[in-house]
């Protein structure tokens, strides 16, 4: 086991390089820089923008520019950001955390959600109840996660506007005057906030996952050392829970290790549209500004939790398949 | 330079409180001292999240050193007038030959911290601007055409400004914002630009930063929310007519807001207190709520045109298509091209209705300046077709272009930067009343860095024919583009072979350094009418037309400004005389 350990991280080295070299080729083959904004500016000339250009190395040659990052990645210096005169890491860790808060409670709530969802439709096929679940399922999964947001801040401002009261902020991670709080009306408020926009993540994520839960349990239904558990008379719950569930979850459980980088990469298009100071609304800046650094830094992150979630999952499923054996 | 509106300050001054205090005039807000409460916090929403809190790097607009700051420095502008007055100085003197201009710092004022604010601040703030290995945005402001402009301090009260030639935008090089030297000043002779460089990122505790202006920072937290607090040492030299120490607020709150739904959405719910709506739907969705009783709050439709322009630029550098290259190069044909451009349609279609055409340079905001007799060339297809006839363009081909007499079609294309759905919406319509007189226009939006790449190419031979764009950024005193105006600037779009090609671009470009060093307002106006007349006859760019301004304000705010003083330039009110009704 520890040898196959040891190779995967071997052989996560060259993956490592080639991924970081694409993402840094691809920023870089987007047309003009950071300071291209800036060319338009009346009032700065030309000889000022040749002066920042070569202040931030963006007039070398893209081979020194990767070199020159890698130097530094290696020594876990992420870069640094143009826009924000500062360290890469400073800048994006904040903005990970934040969006901790919505992707943390919206992924648990996921597993407690789909999964028992799936499992009925597949214990109930066809059944009424089935089909509602279904139906709700594909609504959520059609609906883009921006668009449910604006619906559901739309909602908010019509019941403030009829009543008076404001069931939800409309936007936003905390209240003004928030620095005065106590400790738990702070943790209270962040969660008061964080309702909406974890309502609309866990909506659109249970609608996939509770198929793929559903499908996986009713093909361990249909295998034959179920027919063989009923046939030997167990009770049909054992049969379920202990038969076909476990089998069934095998390929979820397994895919744990991948929820890995998408806890740091943000809650997507609902941080932007509902103010959440999250990562999304930052990177987006980022890549608009071609704040290089940032975008690379970022993606480097991301792809270091992505690998090492990779070899996680691996081992999760020698774990709990034991037909799976690494030698 | 104006010793008349230099007099009548003093006089204000002097009469209403003692020679160290800066007096707020009346008639810069509408609401009278004694109707004015104390106290309250006035929120605010901004797009884009804040960089830095450091002066020197900063490189956004409404940045955080220029909100605590006030952004206003030895003069500011009265709202009112226009003028340059005194500020932080207390007066100035102008020496014989134009050349000098001598400060007398005002005495009493104080950085947050308990110092006073010097001549020797002034000095450290030039000079790390200025220093190339800082890299401030500002650098540039203090060179006249690559001169440098050199401080002198004379005592602890007293600076000079000597610059290299006149200079109409004088007073506003002197208008930088100080920054405290004993700050700063320590660090860059220890540590030179990189020292600086690392000072006062986000990640500095508020406390440690030193304001001159009405604000200090309270918190800041990242992408969500930065809160100021007033600065005490500010009102002691800052008053309203009253007697009373500004600013009135206890607190300015700005969230960042990058989704322009969700801060219209906080303001309809009366979480946000300013909003500036930009679109019709936007206006509309505020007016309803306004008119069902939801919110209680105030819109200034049309208060005035937004301060930037947008034209379409023709590429006279086309060596290797010497067909369109000397149609781009005929004024005949640029002003056929105008003629296709329906300026109504655009207000109407685009904005809404709520826009402003454009027919120079100059933006349509800065009344002063405009020159309403210019020659027009307004949308009129008929004279069009009769230009282009002129210029041999006679027969229709099969598809009905028109062609000339060796069978060369007219046919150009066009680009702006994706995603300015208003530019694309402009080109639609310029493309349509093309086709109809028989021109071919092939409509492209590219990614705007490529643009901005083919826009400021140059050579004999340039990648574009026609390009929808705009600029922002002009100034009051002399509102023409040193990088747009000369023949060899980097923003004279329409012909980057280095050199004029028309001898109306060398007048021009002639009459520009004349306006810029011309220190007499009312003859630098003549300067800049002339230059416009040539400008609309050339048509090196054809104008089109732009949104409007429209202020909104939730009505707990007073203190607004009077209706007449609010644009786009001066806003809808001065923070410092803002106040909390309820």
């Amino acid at each position: 086991m520890a040898s196959y350990i040891l190779k995967r991280i071997l052989s996560l080295i060259p993956t490592f390089f080639g991924a970081t070299f694409l993402a840094f080729l691809i920023i870089q083959m987007a047309p003009g820089d950071y300071l291209t904004q800036l060319e338009l500016d009346p009032k700065v000339t030309p000889e000022t923008i040749a002066r920042l250009r070569a202040q931030f190395g963006l007039d070398r040659p893209f081979h020194e520019q990767y070199l020159l990052w890698m130097h530094n990645l290696l020594h876990l210096n992420l870069g640094y950001s143009f826009a924000y005169q500062a360290p890469v890491l400073e800048i994006v860790w904040p903005r990970v955390l934040n969006s901790m808060v919505l992707v943390v409670p919206s992924t648990i709530l996921l597993f407690l959600i789909a999964v028992p969802v799936g499992v009925y439709g597949a214990l109930r096929q066809y059944s009424l109840g089935d089909r509602v679940v279904s139906f709700l399922a594909y609504l959520g999964l059609a609906i883009p996660n921006f668009f449910l947001a604006l619906i559901l801040m739309y909602l908010v401002l019509q019941v403030y506007f009829r009543t008076g009261v404001m069931v939800f902020p409309v936007s936003g991670m905390t209240s003004s005057g928030f620095e005065q709080f106590s400790f738990w009306q702070k943790v209270v408020d962040v969660a008061w906030h964080a309702v909406l926009p974890i309502v609309v993540l866990t909506t659109s994520d249970i609608a996939g996952f509770s198929r793929i839960m559903r499908g996986q349990m009713l093909e361990a239904l249909s295998q034959d050392y179920v027919r063989t558990a009923r046939a030997k008379g167990l009770s049909e719950r054992v049969v379920v829970y202990k038969h076909a569930l476990r089998n069934a979850i095998i390929p979820i459980v397994a895919n744990i290790g991948g929820i890995l980088p998408t806890l740091i990469s943000g809650a997507g298009l609902v941080e932007v549209v509902m103010a959440w100071p999250g990562i999304t609304p930052l990177l987006l800046d980022a890549i608009s500004q071609q704040d290089l650094y940032v975008v690379a830094g970022f993606l480097t992150m991301g792809l270091v939790l992505l690998m090492i979630g990779n070899l996680l999952s691996d081992l999760l499923l020698a774990w709990v398949d034991p037909r799976i054996r690494y030698e | 330079m104006r010793k008349a509106v230099l007099l009548v300050s003093i006089l204000a001054l002097a009469g209403a409180a003692s020679a160290q205090t800066f007096v707020w005039p009346q008639k810069w807000t509408v609401a009278k001292p004694s109707e004015v409460k104390r106290g309250g916090t006035l929120r605010a929403a901004t797009i884009s999240d804040f960089r830095t809190f450091n002066p020197f790097l900063t490189a956004e607009d409404d940045s955080v050193p220029d909100i605590i700051s006030g952004d206003r420095g030895l003069v500011r502008r009265d709202p009112t007038t226009g003028d340059w007055i005194p500020y932080m100085a207390e007066s100035w003197t102008i020496s014989p030959n134009k050349l000098e201009i001598t400060f007398k710092i005002r005495k009493g004022m104080k950085w947050s911290d308990g110092r006073p604010i010097t001549a020797d601040d002034w000095i450290m703030t030039w000079r790390i601007h200025t220093d190339k290995a800082v890299g401030s945005n500002s650098y540039d402001s203090f060179f006249i055409d690559g001169k440098p402009i050199t401080l002198k301090k004379i005592d602890d009260y007293t600076i000079r400004f000597i610059y290299p030639k006149t200079d109409a935008e004088a007073f506003a090089v002197a208008s930088f914002v100080p920054w405290p030297a004993h700050v700063f000043g320590p660090v860059y002779q220890r540590d030179g630009a990189e020292g600086i460089k690392k000072m006062w990122t986000l990640n500095e505790k508020p406390g440690n930063i030193v304001s001159g202006g009405p604000w200090l920072i309270e918190s800041y937290r990242p992408g969500e929310r930065l809160v100021l607090k007033r600065n005490p040492a500010f009102g002691e030299w800052n008053k309203d007519e009253a007697g009373n120490p500004l600013p009135y607020l206890d607190r300015y709150e700005i969230r960042i807001v990058k989704d322009v739904n969700a801060a219209l959405a906080e303001f309809l719910a009366g979480n946000i207190d300013m909003f500036s709506p930009s679109t019709v739907d936007q206006i509309s969705q505020i007016r309803q709520a306004i008119q069902q009783g939801r919110l209680d709050a105030t819109i200034k439709l049309n208060a005035s045109p937004v301060a930037s322009s947008q034209f379409m630029v023709f590429n006279w550098n086309k060596a290797s298509d010497p067909f369109k290259q000397s149609l781009f190069r005929s004024d005949k044909f640029r002003r056929a091209m105008s003629h296709l451009v329906n300026r109504q349609a655009v207000i109407d279609i685009v904005y809404g209705g709520f826009g402003t055409p454009m027919y120079t340079s100059v933006y349509p905001v800065l009344t002063q300046w405009i020159n309403p007799k210019v020659p027009k060339y307004e949308y009129n297809p008929q004279q069009a077709a009769k230009l282009l006839a002129e210029l041999g363009f006679t027969k229709k081909d099969r598809e009905g272009y028109l062609v000339d007499s060796k069978g060369r079609r007219i046919e150009f294309n066009l680009a702006t930067n994706a995603g300015n759905t208003q530019r694309e919406q402009i080109a639609k319509l310029i493309v349509d009343e093309a086709k109809k007189v028989g021109v071919k226009v092939n409509f492209q939006a590219i990614d705007f860095n490529t643009l901005v790449g083919q826009l400021l190419s140059s050579g004999p031979d340039r990648p574009f024919d026609a390009i929808i764009i705009g600029l922002t950024g002009g100034g009051l005193d002399w509102p023409f583009g040193s990088n747009v105006v000369p023949c060899k600037g980097n923003l004279h779009m329409w012909n980057k072979s280095g050199q004029c090609l028309d001898p109306r671009e060398t007048l021009l470009e002639k009459l520009y350094y004349q306006g810029r060093a011309e220190l007499d307002f009312k003859k630098r106006v003549e300067i800049g009418y002339r230059m416009q007349e040539i400008e609309a006859e050339l048509l090196p760019v054809i104008y089109i037309a732009g949104p409007n301004y429209h202020p909104a304000w939730n009505n707990r705010l007073g203190g607004e400004h009077p209706d007449a003083i609010i644009s786009s330039i001066w806003g809808s009110r001065e923070v410092e005389l803002t106040f909390i009704k309820k």
